[in-house]
């Protein structure tokens, strides 16, 4: 019935299914990387101290702790300056560093500190981070930072967090259409949702 | 849906969906319209214009046809002759049937609507390049096209108004096609919810906001699939089937007087909305 487009269709499929095959080969779910623009944040918040390895001189402190609404919201949220304080009010070590100083500086002048959006996806875009932490956090029981690398890339290891992966559809789909096991234990797998309206809005 | 997939699975994004071989295992999002209830009110429009980020485009380009009311609401005079008919108008919400075999999905040159797991008809904006195919093959007429950028040209909002818009709704800008969606932005957090507790969204969990502000309640909206919801409570008891194309009970000689109907069923659409007929005096 639809065999005329179904001609074309080949066409136009030819040049794309290259680039598709060579998507879909790629299994571990490391996925491309392309740094975004360097942010130019209040003051620089260094995740590599916080959420860093041990060995590398991090605290090893859980993403969720700060940006706590990613496991039950939409967004991930960023920290208020109160939760900063709490810790920092408490370590005196570093108390006199041009950072924390900044910091005291807001807490005082009771303001929010305002940070700048780094992954910033358009407005056209319904993205869960809620979904995707129960799905591999708490389904698959993979690392937090494991889990949110995928798309954050190796925040880790940055001061200032700065866009590694291109956060595209195409990127997305990349993710989507590879099979996920649905827990840690069970050989089932799924994908990800193939639906416009899923993450269009 | 990235390109390259829509490519390779052409033949499943165009499949006709009443099948037997592809059912809805977990949503079949459907509506239910009571027009014996329906007072021809507009709630159900204005609660649509506040929730979908409609333009309001005036009364100019509204004589135009140029309106942008996904939930409008029709009027049927019914006066056998007479200057005015004796007990007013007959009312009738029309919105997008979601038809399981939509007319404006094959017509898309680019496939910017398709047919969701959930049984919606979907509009991808992104997609959209404004052939207005779809508008032209839908029966119901209930597509609505950006012939302006209201935003910006038409000031639709003007300061501070722009605040009042829904953040979960795309702003649309010119050339593209829109139309309901049933509430999909709360369809998905409803989804995500019961997701996230391992349920399936529960009925009456999730509301359209046309439903939600209608004050006589003849709208009632659920997922057929599942045997405890209202809505799929009520297509049965009007014996209307999703798949059929003739309902059994039109056929049938002694058929029971039951009032619900789908709108031009007969042309194959297999419309996800069905209306209950208004009692009226003269018929009885």
């Amino acid at each position: 019935m639809y065999s005329f487009l179904r001609l074309s269709v080949l066409l136009v499929g030819l040049v794309v299914s290259a680039g598709s095959y060579a998507v879909k080969a790629a299994q571990p779910l490391t996925t491309a990387d392309d740094l975004g623009p360097n942010v130019e944040q209040p003051f620089e918040f260094p995740h590599d101290r916080h959420a860093g390895d041990a060995a590398d001189g991090g605290m090893e402190i859980n993403c969720m702790y700060c940006h706590t609404y990613a496991r039950r919201s939409i967004v991930a949220g960023i920290p208020p300056v109160q939760k900063c304080v709490g810790c920092h009010q408490n370590i005196e070590s570093v108390r006199e560093a041009p950072r924390i100083k900044k910091l005291f500086e807001y807490w005082d002048a009771k303001k929010a500190i305002p940070w700048k959006k780094v992954h910033d996806l358009p407005d056209f875009v319904r993205f869960n981070h809620e979904r995707h932490i129960q799905r591999f956090v708490f389904a698959q029981g993979k690392p937090v930072q494991e889990a949110c690398g995928y798309c954050h890339g190796d925040v880790k290891k940055m001061t200032v967090a700065r866009r590694q992966k291109p956060l595209s559809m195409g990127w997305c789909r990349s993710c989507h259409m590879k099979d996920h096991r649905i827990d840690a234990t069970s050989t089932k797998t799924s994908q990800g949702p193939n639906d416009c309206w899923q993450c269009h809005k | 849906m990235s390109i390259t997939n829509l490519l390779e699975n052409w033949s499943d994004f165009r499949h006709q969906h009443p099948s037997e071989d592809r059912p809805h295992l977990e949503y079949k999002w459907a509506m239910s319209i009571d027009l014996d209830s329906c007072t021809g009110c507009n709630a159900c429009s204005v609660a649509c214009y506040a929730e979908n980020n409609l333009p309001v485009v005036g009364k100019e380009k509204f004589a135009h046809g140029h309106s942008h009311h996904w939930m409008r609401i029709e009027r049927y005079w019914d006066n056998d002759g007479r200057e005015f008919a004796d007990q007013g108008a007959q009312f009738l919400p029309m919105l997008c049937q979601h038809c399981e075999s939509a007319p404006c999905e094959t017509v898309c040159p680019v496939g910017a609507t398709n047919h969701t797991a959930d049984g919606l008809n979907s509009q991808v904006y992104n997609r959209c390049v404004g052939s207005r195919y779809c508008n032209a093959n839908c029966p119901y007429k209930v597509r609505y096209f950006n012939w302006y950028d209201y935003p910006t040209t038409d000031n639709v909002w003007p300061a501070p108004m722009e605040q009042q818009l829904n953040p979960d709704v795309t702003v649309r800008g010119k050339g593209v096609m829109e139309k309901c969606t049933f509430c999909v932005q709360r369809l998905t957090v409803a989804k995500s919810d019961a997701r996230t507790e391992g349920r399936l969204v529960l009925d009456g969990e999730v509301q359209t906001a046309c439903q939600q502000v209608c004050p006589t309640g003849a709208i009632t909206f659920g997922n057929l699939v599942d045997p405890l919801a209202k809505v799929g409570k009520q297509w049965m008891q009007q014996q209307v089937d999703l798949n059929k194309d003739k309902q059994a009970k039109d056929a049938a000689e002694d058929a029971v007087k039951l009032r619900g109907y789908r709108i031009l069923e007969e042309l194959r659409t297999y419309p996800s909305v069905m209306y209950l007929e208004q009692l009226r005096e003269s018929a009885i």
